[in-house]
């Protein structure tokens, strides 16, 4: 969790990512953001993250995102 | 001559008063609706401002946003959009550059349209929507003006540090409508889908062309661009078959794979503009829709959106260099060459790269409140010593191929195109001089990244920077890198080293 932290505090520091709860469907990320992001966690989590995972459920919040990459890497 | 635009409004309702103009996933607009609701704004409108004058429109992007800014026209005024979205101090912004009596919002943003408006009179959409029409009034209103007389004013990037406002004709848009549907001929079976914010140049074709012609729009909410799933799926539910989006818009699903997952069934017609392609991207959208037209478009807001435009005729590869084509009707190119020692003009040699320089009807009127920045661009042809004829100078380089098509070469000063906008990097830099603790700085732009750095010497945090930023510019604004130096390379001149710092670009 803190790898991610600090990945998305980075990213966006104007972002309450403890609290925040509808990233995408609350149009916080926008496109760019989840480009810049995706590709960030595919290097630091050695993970692709496919198409068929971009669904604003897998991105709206911190925990969210952190299940989706522990989803994945179970997978690999 | 009165213009053409209300005739449309009038005749397409009367034509397919029950068919659908606009829609999004919150409800939908009738032509007959659209004559209704805007005829009611313009009486409010009409019984509160002069003709010809600025009107702030302030709201979501909904089916209601083009009926009210089409009811601000009627009333023979103009409308100034602007995108509730948009950082509070951008707002202020632009409303110290319009300097409207009036400001239309909608109910969710009444608050922040009360705190920002000063010595301005602030209307509830849904209120004057659900107001009486005066026909007689409106009919009054729209015989009034002439096609000359100003429609819009659109906001774009500064160099001075403050956005322009880009004020452009009745006559300027029906120009680039007619150009552009002579080639991609949208008929009543057409679906266009916007991406584009009702602020941004762009969204003019979604909001005029269904009058024009028949067609619809689908407003597909901005959150699905980054859910390439989502949607592809937005687009078969509703049949899109025309998207006139950004380089950005299309570059972005091809980026994230959605093409892995499945395709947009229903599609005829791909226009896109703002930047340069990535062959790579627009490849993918090739290979996948083999049976779509894809059609590379060019200009400025101040040419009305865009003056060129190419048909792509094969799959392109990544050594493809994409024409910016020839004229739209209506329009015509010239290239120029300035002689710096003189400060004089000549027609750019046969084959040589020139400023592209724009000429026609469909010339924006220049900018709101600055007629210095307007007389710098727009001029007399130096060509023609003979009569007057104002050109504008895009800051665009270009050359004419041996094809006899227009190809484009970047800009002669440091304006970027980045996330589909243009932008001043001398903007962000007089913007960052203004945060507390930076005390010199310079802005540059990663193209191939899609990275606008800002180095800067001073004490505050990157984190306090781009902090400020995400609270007073739009996102396209924000640099992504921030890089904090000790001290600012500098030239003999006592100017910045740019290249020193371009090559600190890792």
């Amino acid at each position: 969790m803190e790898t991610l932290m600090a990945i998305l505090e980075e990213l966006r520091p104007d972002v309450d990512f403890a609290n925040e709860k509808s990233l995408v469907t609350g149009g916080v990320f926008d496109s760019f953001d989840i480009i810049s992001l995706v590709s960030q966690l595919n290097d630091e989590f050695d993970i692709t993250i496919k198409p068929a995972n971009l669904l604003p459920e897998n991105f709206n919040s911190a925990e969210a995102i952190l299940s989706l990459i522990e989803k994945l890497q179970d997978e690999e | 001559m009165a213009s053409e635009i209300f005739d449309w409004i009038r005749h397409s309702a009367g034509l397919r008063g029950d068919r659908t103009i606009y829609e999004s996933d919150e409800g939908s607009l009738t032509f007959g609706d659209l004559d209704i609701f805007s005829k009611a704004v313009a009486t409010w409108v009409a019984k509160h401002s002069d003709i010809e004058r600025p009107i702030a429109v302030m709201t979501s992007r909904s089916v209601y946003t083009p009926a009210c800014c089409m009811g601000v026209a009627r009333a023979g005024c103009f409308y100034a959009p602007m995108d509730v979205d948009m950082p509070r101090a951008r707002l202020e912004q632009v409303m110290s550059v319009a300097a409207p009596e009036l400001l239309i919002v909608d109910r969710d943003h009444l608050e922040i349209a009360e705190s920002i408006a000063e010595d301005c009179t602030v209307a509830l959409m849904e209120d004057i929507m659900k107001g009486a029409a005066d026909e007689e009034l409106v009919a009054e209103r729209e015989a009034s003006v002439t096609e000359s007389s100003p429609i819009y004013m659109i906001f774009t990037s500064g160099s001075t540090g403050k956005p322009k406002g880009v004020l452009t004709s009745h006559r300027a848009l029906i120009g680039y409508l007619d150009g552009l549907n002579e080639v991609i001929s949208l008929g009543e079976d057409d679906v266009l889908g916007n991406q584009a914010s009702f602020d941004y140049i762009a969204a003019i074709r979604d909001m005029y062309l269904p009058l024009m012609t028949g067609a619809r729009t689908v407003i597909i909410p901005k959150n699905e661009f980054a859910m390439p799933g989502d949607l592809f799926r937005t687009l078969n539910s509703h049949g899109v078959t025309t998207l006139c989006w950004s380089c950005a818009g299309i570059e972005i699903p091809a980026k994230l794979g959605g093409f892995e997952e499945g395709r947009p069934e229903h599609l005829r017609t791909v226009v896109f503009s703002g930047s340069v392609i990535s062959n790579k991207y627009l490849r993918i959208w090739q290979e996948n829709l083999p049976e779509v037209t894809f059609i590379n478009q060019y200009g400025p807001t101040e040419a009305t959106a865009s003056c060129t435009y190419y048909v792509l005729r094969e799959v392109v590869t990544d050594d493809t260099v994409i024409p910016i084509g020839r004229p739209y009707k209506h329009y015509q190119i010239l290239l120029l060459s300035a002689d710096s020692d003189n400060g004089t003009y000549e027609k750019t040699p046969d084959g040589e790269i020139g400023e592209i320089c724009v000429k026609g009807p469909c010339l924006a009127t220049g900018y709101y409140r600055s007629q210095e920045q307007t007389d710098k661009v727009f001029m007399q042809n130096p060509l023609n010593p003979d009569y007057p004829e104002i050109i504008y100078l895009t800051g665009d380089l270009g050359h004419i191929g041996e094809d006899g098509e227009l190809y484009f070469h970047g800009r002669k000063d440091r304006q970027i195109k980045h996330m589909g906008h243009r932008v001043e990097l001398t903007e962000i830099e007089a913007y960052a001089l203004s945060i507390d603790g930076v005390n010199e700085c310079a802005s540059l732009y990663d193209k191939s990244r899609e990275l606008i750095y800002i180095f800067y010497a001073g004490t505050a945090t990157a984190r306090e920077i781009t902090l400020s930023f995400r609270t007073n510019m739009p996102a396209f604004m924000v640099p992504r890198r921030l890089v904090c130096l000790a001290e600012m390379p500098h030239l003999p001149n006592g100017k910045i080293a740019m290249s020193d710092l371009r090559k600190m670009m890792g």
